[in-house]
């Protein structure tokens, strides 16, 4: 569906991006896009919707109209009720087209289709833009940071629906987010870019166990439990946690074992994104 | 990508109407100036010399209507939308910039068509308006529509060129009082006006037809030549500032 291949995106003389593996997009795919700010997630998509210069392959068979984008920023004119901007947009009569009215009352939209845009909130702003782009029932549709600047309740709310609606649909998605839970939910893919450049792509549970085995546990960053577990092997980790990697359910068994004997909470995941990343991150060596 | 539809068109039209610079100074402000002018001058000259004082104020007043609507209240809405980057957003769902501004074309002249129709209605029944001949009224209507379409290009060109509110609104607010004061609508004529800027008038087909309609109002001859040209200038200059707007815009990728 989207092949990315040798990327190269210049903002002057920096280097805003460079993909040098080839990077492939196929049907069905849900890829979560992952880096902190500065490491290339927009500039991915604004190459692929070409709208910055960019050096090397991007390779689609899908026409500009097949693919579907809802950008970090989204502005619409206050001059009318977000209604007649909606009819314009998709070019359709919003009282009589189900598939519309299937989506609004999806998003619980309808009280705010006579407002004007200024006068919506942050989250009813993003689902106007949600509902634009999901109308397209587009092969590939791309989410750049849809719940940034959302409360946690309104986030929540928000990515469920989205999952809820493609349930079962063969269409690609790629999710730009800084929202690690988002995307253990959404994405079965994972795009980690780190300045610029490509720290890792792939399916998340095999980088999970290339980069912190099959399961990791982790617990409480506090000096008590630094102590307690001072001789056991540890992987990177966000300041507040210490994690510890388990190769097999053995392994997983005694170290929990332990920490139950010590008393110790711990949190055990297959697929936490925020450990995967902050182990790709920190050199990228995998185990 | 879409084509120029009817709900593109009456978006941009809903748009235009909604923008309170263009209802302000392109239908209040040519209403009250013209009344304004009419008040200050006809008490003071003899009662049959004011109906044609009266038709030359509604007719000079008339082309506030397109430089309003058109190159003020146009000018600031789109470099609006430019700020908030909303034809790139509109772009990403797949109407091309083509059809955008066709659609803010039409839309735009239905919007000064309206506004005409409210000026007219208001003037004739505040002024004493002589009834024109057919060919005076339609030479007038043909000249504002032209005008128009000249002033259009001319803000669209402007607001892509800035690409912010701030500075275009700026250069079309200079422009558009700049140029009333040039062709003798703000009361001061031509003819006293320094020998360089009644140069710049002349190219200005706002001084001709400000100035010389009143004349054939009612009938008689007229030698279209000047103002044809000033037509032809005035577009040139209008569409080399959008050729080089729309130029800027590809250059960033934005079209």
């Amino acid at each position: 569906m989207l092949a990315i291949d040798r990327l190269r995106v210049q903002y002057g003389k920096q280097t805003a991006l460079l993909v040098e593996q080839p990077i492939e997009i196929g049907a069905g795919d849900r890829v979560g896009v992952i880096g902190s700010n500065g490491a290339g997630k927009t500039t991915l998509l604004k190459a692929v919707l070409g709208l910055v210069p960019y050096q090397g392959r991007i390779r689609t068979r899908l026409c500009p109209q097949d693919i579907a984008v809802h950008m970090q920023q989204n502005n619409y004119v206050n001059t009318m009720p977000v209604k007649h901007i909606i009819s314009a947009v998709l070019n359709t009569d919003v009282r009589t087209d189900e598939t519309l009215r299937g989506l609004v009352d999806f998003f619980d939209f309808g009280g705010c289709m006579g407002k004007k845009f200024s006068a919506l909130s942050g989250g009813q702003k993003q689902r106007l833009t949600i509902i634009l782009v999901l109308y397209q029932d587009a092969p590939l549709t791309f989410f750049d940071e849809v719940t940034s600047g959302l409360d946690f309740e309104t986030r929540q709310k928000l990515m469920e629906k989205i999952r809820e609606w493609y349930r079962g649909k063969e269409s690609a998605l790629v999710v730009v987010s800084h929202y690690y839970d988002e995307l253990e939910r959404l994405a079965d893919r994972l795009l980690i870019l780190d300045k610029g450049r490509v720290a890792a792509f792939g399916r998340t549970e095999e980088l999970f166990r290339r980069y912190c085995g099959r399961a990791v546990v982790t617990i409480p960053a506090n000096d008590k439990n630094r102590a307690l577990t001072a001789h056991l092997k540890t992987i990177s980790a966000p300041a507040h946690l210490i994690a510890f990697p388990c190769a097999d359910e053995a392994e997983e068994a005694r170290l929990t074992a332990l920490l139950t004997g010590k008393n110790i909470d711990y949190r055990r995941s297959g697929t936490d994104i925020e450990i995967l990343y902050s182990n790709v991150l920190s050199g990228g060596e995998p185990l | 990508m879409k084509k120029l539809t009817l709900r593109l068109v009456g978006y941009e039209l809903r748009n235009a109407a909604g923008n309170w610079f263009s209802v302000f100074f392109g239908v209040a402000f040519p209403i009250l100036m013209s009344l304004l002018i009419s008040k200050a001058f006809a008490g003071d000259m003899p009662v049959e010399a004011v109906p044609a004082f009266e038709t030359g104020v509604f007719i000079s007043m008339s082309l506030i209507v397109p430089m309003a609507t058109l190159l003020v209240g146009y000018a600031a809405n789109y470099s609006q939308e430019l700020e908030k980057e909303i034809p790139l957003w509109l772009r990403l769902f797949g109407c091309s910039e083509g059809a955008l501004l066709g659609a803010k074309m039409i839309a735009n002249l239905i919007f000064m068509t309206a506004a005409l129709a409210v000026y007219t209605i208001a003037d004739m029944l505040i002024l004493d308006i002589e009834t024109p001949a057919a060919g005076s009224a339609l030479l007038l209507a043909a000249s504002i529509y032209l005008l128009a379409v000249i002033l259009f290009m001319l803000a669209h060109g402007a607001a892509a060129l800035f690409g912010k509110f701030g500075p275009t609104y700026a250069v079309t607010m200079t422009l558009y009082f700049g140029l009333m004061i040039i062709c003798g609508l703000m009361g001061v004529p031509v003819n006293r006006l320094p020998g360089g800027v009644q140069a710049l008038a002349g190219v200005l087909p706002m001084t001709y037809i400000g100035n010389d309609f009143a004349g054939f109002w009612q009938g008689g001859a007229y030698d279209p030549g000047p103002l044809i040209l000033s037509f032809a200038v005035l577009g040139a200059v209008s569409f080399a500032v959008l050729l080089l707007g729309i130029w800027k815009r590809r250059r960033k990728g934005f079209a």
